[in-house]
């Protein structure tokens, strides 16, 4: 059996661990709170912007966009959106486990944000082409060097985890390529044509400017998710490791005094012994 | 008796990502695009633009008028309902 002395110095930093946790678990609650309220912001946002996008009609034949002679040797893209730092439980791995089951890899190029999941996609023997960090700022994502990036490709596709409660979060992909909506042969109320609505500058240009802008967005967007699935997720590891903790130290509560009983009873016995020796002395002297 | 006009008025949602500057009635709104300054007024013709960075003034039915700057956006006017996007 382990000395008691040893047993409360491993109690000791138990303890402090399960504080900490606690502090993580806190911060990582207050964080869910935080981004639950832009994530809802942002969709709204994107929600009443997509409906304009979407009401926007031209003819294909003066389709004008900026992803024309796209291609890129017929590879895709894929961009994984993963943590900057660990402490958030499975949800990186779980993200490219999905990543890696659906897709060919022989055949796409990996742009991956956060250093977590760069350093998980390494430890699985995978390259990535490309590699950026999260923004710091939740109030300003700029995705305008990712999505310069990404723009050569004909299919891009995003993975990232998405909040769905607290207690979870699932892996989703999304495809980031959304052209404008050609002009159907039936004119929809609701839609946009040059016939109908002054452009400044040309429709043209608008669209070819709006698509841009909207992948910019759907990014931002599935960042601002994953930001949030991640809190949710740190905070239920910090949970686990709080309450593994508090077992861990009720185990150690139990060992400590077993040990301290059995240590009490080591000196009882010995002291016993002494005076039976001293007893045994003192007849043979007597 | 004299017929009394009703204000005329535009409807206005002018928001950034995390960002409400304005939601009401107005009765004009002014912002900058490629071509110059321009003002949204009500019975304006739908019109659909992208906006230059600059000042955004909306002028409501009621209160003070609101100002703000916008680093890029978009505004669309359908049947005197206005939407303006402001720094994406």
């Amino acid at each position: 059996m382990r000395r008691a002395s040893l047993i409360e110095k491993d109690a000791e930093s138990i303890s402090t661990l399960k504080d900490l946790t606690n502090v993580f678990e806190s911060l990582a609650s207050t964080q869910v709170a935080k981004m639950k309220g832009k994530v809802l912001e942002s969709q709204d946002f994107f929600g009443l912007l997509w409906e304009r996008y979407t009401s926007l009609r031209i003819d294909p034949k003066r389709r004008i966009t900026n992803r024309d002679g796209v291609g890129n040797n017929g590879r895709n893209a894929i961009i994984l959106i993963s943590a900057e730092a660990g402490l958030s439980g499975d949800l990186d791995a779980r993200v490219i486990e999905t990543m890696q089951n659906e897709n060919d890899l022989s055949k796409t190029d990996i742009v991956v944000l956060g250093s977590h999941g760069a350093s998980q996609l390494s430890q699985r023997g995978l390259t990535y082409s490309r590699f950026f960090k999260l923004p710091e700022s939740d109030d300003f994502i700029d995705v305008s060097p990712v999505i310069k990036a990404v723009l050569p490709y004909e299919r891009i596709r995003v993975y990232y985890e998405e909040y769905v409660s607290l207690g979870s979060q699932i892996v989703k992909s999304i495809d980031l390529v959304s052209r404008i909506q050609d002009m159907s042969h039936e004119y929809e109320e609701g839609t946009m044509t040059d016939y109908d609505t002054i452009f400044e500058p040309s429709l043209e240009e608008i669209a070819e400017q709006m698509e841009e802008t909207m992948m910019r967005i759907a990014l931002s967007q599935t960042i601002l998710q994953s930001a949030l699935a991640q809190a949710a997720s740190r905070f239920n590891a910090m949970t686990m490791a709080e309450d593994r903790a508090g077992e861990l130290l009720g185990e150690f509560k139990l060992e400590f005094h077993r040990a301290k009983r059995s240590e009490s009873d080591r000196r009882l016995r010995e002291v016993l012994v002494g005076i039976k020796k001293k007893r045994r002395e003192a007849a043979a002297g007597a | 008796m004299k017929k009394q006009d009703k204000v005329k008025q535009i409807n206005v949602i002018a928001r950034a990502p995390f960002k409400l500057y304005f939601q009401g009635t107005a009765l004009s709104l002014s912002a900058t695009n490629a071509i110059g300054k321009f003002d949204v007024l009500p019975g304006h013709a739908d019109f659909f633009s992208m906006l230059e960075p600059g000042e955004v003034y909306i002028e409501p039915v009621e209160g003070e008028p609101v100002v703000f700057n916008v680093s890029n956006g978009i505004v669309t006017v359908r049947s005197d309902e206005v939407m303006l996007f402001a720094n994406m």
